[in-house]
C-alpha cells in the first residue's frame, strides 16, 4: 500500500509481504512435482490468513465486517489497515449489533480481537455477541426465511411494473464459509467459542484513576491509555512484522465503543469549543497510523449526533477510511410514514476510501435501509415512489447535482451523476 | 409509571423548566422510596436543608442521610464533618458501602453540579455509580442503585444535556396545560426500543403523588357550524370508484406485454391472412401522386 511504503522501511516490508501473499493468493497456479534439489524452497510461501481475501478491485486484503449485505456495499469487505467508523443512531439501539458482528466474525475466523469501551466490560460485551449461523440446516432455514418473506409481497403488487419484480432486493454475492458470516441477533456466542479465542479488552474505568491531571493542547489521558495499550498489544504479538519468526500470520480486530463520548473523557459533546477539541482528531491520526502499519482492522462506534461542533464531525470523516451512519425511525416523523413501514432505519454510507485507486468502489445504490427482524439484520434497497410534485422537472437535476457534490470529496465523482447535466 | 420509576434503576433524569418545576416530584420520590425501606441519600446543594427537609414527616427525615453542600460548598470552614471530595466524593463514597441492600441517591440538583463540575467528570462518576450493580459474578451482592437527578434543561445549552440523556436510563421531562402537571417518561432499557408515555400528575402537600387522568379534552367549537364542509366528490361526470363487476374484470385483464401461453399459440400458429395481405389506400385533394424527384429540377 502507498501509504505503508512512506511509513518507514520496516513497515515498508510488511506491505511488500502482504502483497506478494496477496498477489500468490490469485493466481491458481500451482507448481507440481518436485522441485529443484538446489533450491530450499527459494519460492515465496503462500501465505494466507484465514477469513481474509484479497480484493479483486485493487488487491487490498479484505476482512468480512461481519454482515455479507454490507460487505457487498463496501465493494467486497474491510481493507486490512484501515478504520470503519460508525455513527451511531438516536438512541444506540443498532450500531451495537454492526459492533459485536465485527467483533463475532473475528471470533469465527480465529482473528486477535482488542475490544476498548468505557461503558460496559469488554468481557461483558463478548458474551453478548450474536451466534454465528454455520451450518447448512441454519443457512436453509435463513434462505427459507427470505424467501417467505418475499413471496407474499411479490403476488400482490405489481401488475404494470412487473419486471421491477424481477429484481433482487439486494445483490449478495455467495457467501463461502470462509468469508462473512450471518449472525443470529437472538441467540448468543457459544461459550467455547469466546474461550478458544485470543481476545484483550481495555475498559477505561479500571485503566485510568479519577485524579490524573489534564495537560493542555494533548490527548485527552483516556485516549493516551488506548494508544499505548493497542501498540503494545500490536508489537507484543507481532502483527507489524516485528517478530519474523511467527510461522502463522493473523489478523488484529480492534472495536471501540462510543468513542467521543463523555464517558471517554472527551468533551466535545458538552461543549461547542471545548478545552481540547482536536484530542478526538489526534487520536484517530494516530490510530491510523497504527493500523497502516500491522495486519490490523478497526471499528469505531461514535455519537455524532450528540457532538455540539459540526466541524468536528467533517474532520472525523475525512480522518477515517469508511464512514456509514446509521438513523433510525424511532422518535422521528418517519415512523408512521407508510413508505417506510417495512424498515426500522436508512443506512447512510458517507464516505469510501480510495486505497491505490484513482476511483473508489461504491455501489449504485444510494437508497438503503435496514431492519431487524427477530433473527436477522438486513439490509436492503429503498424503493422511493417518483417525485410527481410540479417542480419535478426542474428541481431534479439541481438535487443530483447537489447530491454528486456531496459525495464527491469522499468517493470521488460518480459517473451516473454526470449524465444529467446536459450542457 | 411514574411511581415505578425507581424500580429500574440507573440514572433517573428529571427535567423541569421554570414553569413546571421539579424539586416537588423530586421530594415525592423521594418520600416514595424512604416508605419502601430503601436507604436515601440526598446531595444538597441547590437549596437549605431545612428548605429541603420541609413538608416531610420526621420518620421520613430520620430516614433521610443528607450531605449538605449547600452551606460551605467550598469547604471553606474547614470543619471536621467537612466532606472530602466534594460531591463526587461523596458520591464514590456512597458506592463503596458494603452493606446490601438498594439505594437511592437523589441529586438537588445536576444542573448545579454541571455548572461547578466539567461535564465529563460528572458522567464518568454517575455512570460509574449507576453501573456499579450490572457486573454479573460479582461477589458481593450489592443493592441496586438509583440516581435522581433535578435537571434544569433551561441553564444548559444542548450539549449537556445530551450527554447526560444518552447515559440515563429514564427521564422525564416535566410539562403540562393549564395547571395540570404532566410527565412524559422516556424509558430506555438496554438493546431494547426506547419507551415513552404521558402521565398526568399532581404533587399533594405532603408530597404525595397522585396520578391523574389527563384533563378532559374539550371539544373544539367548528368554525363555521352552518356550512357542511363540501365534498368534491359529489356529482361528477366520471367514475372515481370501480364497481365489483369492474374490478373483477380489469384483475382479468391480461397486459399487453405479458407473455402467457394463448399468446405464445397464436404466434406459433400459423396466421391464416399472411399470404396475402392488402393495403387499401384512398388518396384524397391534396395528395400529389406524381412519381417525379422534385429534386430533378435542380440544377448544382
Amino acid at each position: 500500500m502507498a501509504a505503508v511504503a512512506s511509513c518507514g522501511s520496516g513497515a515498508g516490508s510488511t506491505g511488500s509481504a502482504v502483497a506478494t501473499a496477496s498477489k500468490s493468493n490469485v493466481t491458481s497456479f500451482q507448481r507440481r512435482g518436485p522441485r529443484a534439489s538446489g533450491t530450499n524452497d527459494s519460492g515465496p510461501r503462500l501465505v494466507s490468513i484465514a477469513g481474509t481475501r484479497p480484493s479483486v478491485r485493487n488487491g487490498q486484503l479484505l476482512v468480512s465486517t461481519g454482515l455479507p449485505a454490507l460487505d457487498q456495499l463496501l465493494g467486497g469487505g474491510l481493507a486490512i489497515g484501515t478504520v470503519l467508523l460508525i455513527e451511531e443512531d438516536k438512541y444506540n439501539i443498532y450500531s451495537p449489533l454492526l459492533f459485536k458482528c465485527f467483533l463475532a466474525e473475528g471470533i469465527v475466523n480465529g482473528h486477535t480481537l482488542l475490544v476498548a469501551s468505557a461503558k460496559e466490560d469488554p468481557a461483558n460485551i463478548l458474551q453478548e455477541l450474536p451466534a454465528p449461523l454455520l451450518d447448512d440446516n441454519s443457512k436453509k432455514e435463513f434462505d427459507e426465511d427470505v424467501y417467505n418473506h418475499k413471496t407474499p409481497e411479490s403476488n400482490i403488487k405489481m401488475k404494470i411494473a412487473w419486471r421491477y419484480q424481477l429484481l433482487p432486493k439486494m445483490e449478495i454475492g455467495p457467501v463461502s464459509s470462509r468469508f462473512g458470516h450471518y449472525y443470529d441477533a437472538s441467540k448468543r456466542i457459544p461459550q467455547e467459542l469466546i474461550e478458544a479465542s485470543n481476545w484483550h479488552g481495555f475498559f477505561l474505568p479500571e485503566k485510568i484513576s479519577s485524579t490524573l491531571k489534564v495537560e493542555p493542547c494533548s490527548l485527552t489521558p483516556g485516549y493516551i491509555k488506548l494508544l499505548q495499550f493497542i501498540q503494545n498489544i500490536i508489537s507484543e504479538e507481532g502483527f507489524d512484522g516485528s517478530n519474523p519468526q511467527k510461522k502463522q500470520r493473523n489478523v488484529l480486530r480492534i472495536g471501540i465503543q462510543n468513542l467521543g463520548s463523555p464517558l471517554w473523557g472527551d468533551d466535545i459533546c458538552c461543549a461547542e469549543n471545548g478545552s481540547n477539541s482536536h484530542s478526538l482528531t489526534k487520536f484517530l491520526y494516530v490510530l491510523r497510523g497504527l493500523l497502516r502499519t500491522s495486519l490490523s482492522a478497526c471499528i469505531i462506534t461514535m455519537p455524532t449526533h450528540l457532538i455540539q461542533n459540526k466541524a468536528i464531525i467533517a474532520r472525523v470523516t475525512n480522518l477515517s477510511d469508511i464512514v456509514i451512519g446509521l438513523e433510525s425511525f424511532i422518535g422521528s416523523e418517519r415512523e408512521t410514514n407508510p413508505l417506510y413501514k417495512d424498515y426500522h432505519g436508512l443506512i447512510h454510507i458517507r464516505q469510501i476510501p480510495r486505497l491505490n485507486n484513482l476511483i473508489c468502489d461504491e455501489s449504485d445504490v444510494k437508497d438503503l435501509a435496514f431492519k431487524l427482524k427477530r433473527k436477522l439484520f438486513t439490509i436492503e434497497r429503498l424503493h422511493l415512489p417518483p417525485d410527481l410534485s410540479d417542480t419535478v422537472s426542474r428541481s431534479s437535476k439541481q438535487d443530483l447535482a447537489e447530491s454528486t457534490k456531496r459525495l464527491g470529496p469522499g468517493c470521488g465523482m460518480m459517473a451516473g451523476g454526470k449524465k444529467h447535466l446536459d450542457f | 409509571m411514574l411511581d415505578s420509576l425507581l424500580s429500574l434503576g440507573g440514572l433517573v433524569l428529571l427535567r423541569d423548566s421554570v414553569e413546571w418545576e421539579g424539586r416537588s416530584l423530586l421530594k415525592a420520590l423521594v418520600k416514595k422510596s424512604a416508605l419502601c425501606g430503601e436507604q436515601v441519600h440526598i446531595l444538597g446543594c441547590e437549596v437549605s436543608e431545612e428548605e429541603f427537609r420541609e413538608g416531610f414527616d420526621s420518620d421520613i427525615n430520620n430516614r433521610l442521610v443528607y450531605h449538605d453542600f449547600f452551606r460551605d460548598p467550598l469547604n471553606w470552614s474547614k470543619t471536621e464533618e467537612a466532606l472530602p471530595g466534594g460531591p463526587l466524593g461523596a458520591l464514590r463514597a456512597i458506592c463503596k458501602r458494603t452493606d446490601p441492600g438498594p439505594v437511592t441517591i437523589a441529586l438537588d440538583s445536576l444542573s448545579w453540579l454541571l455548572l461547578h463540575l466539567p461535564c465529563t467528570t460528572l458522567c464518568q462518576a454517575l455512570h460509574a455509580v449507576s453501573h456499579q450493580d450490572s457486573c454479573p459474578g460479582d461477589s458481593s451482592p450489592v443493592g441496586k442503585v438509583s440516581v435522581l437527578g433535578l435537571l434544569h434543561e433551561e441553564l444548559h445549552g444542548p450539549g449537556p444535556v445530551g450527554a447526560l440523556s444518552s447515559l440515563a436510563q429514564t427521564e422525564v421531562t416535566l410539562g403540562g396545560t393549564k395547571g395540570q402537571a404532566s410527565a412524559h417518561i422516556l424509558c430506555r432499557r438496554p438493546r431494547q426500543r426506547p419507551t415513552d408515555q404521558t402521565q398526568w400528575f399532581s404533587i399533594l402537600p405532603d408530597f404525595s403523588l397522585d396520578l391523574q387522568e389527563g384533563p378532559s379534552v374539550e371539544s373544539q367549537p367548528c368554525s363555521d357550524p352552518h356550512i357542511p364542509p363540501v365534498d368534491p366528490t359529489t356529482h361528477l361526470t366520471f367514475n372515481l370508484h370501480l364497481s365489483k363487476k369492474e374490478r373483477e374484470a380489469r384483475d382479468s385483464l391480461i397486459l399487453p406485454f405479458q407473455f402467457s401461453s394463448e399468446k405464445q399459440q397464436a404466434l406459433l400458429r400459423p396466421r391464416p391472412g399472411q399470404a396475402t395481405s392488402h393495403i387499401f389506400y384512398e388518396p384524397d385533394a391534396y395528395d400529389d401522386l406524381d412519381q417525379e424527384d422534385p429534386d430533378d429540377d435542380l440544377d448544382i
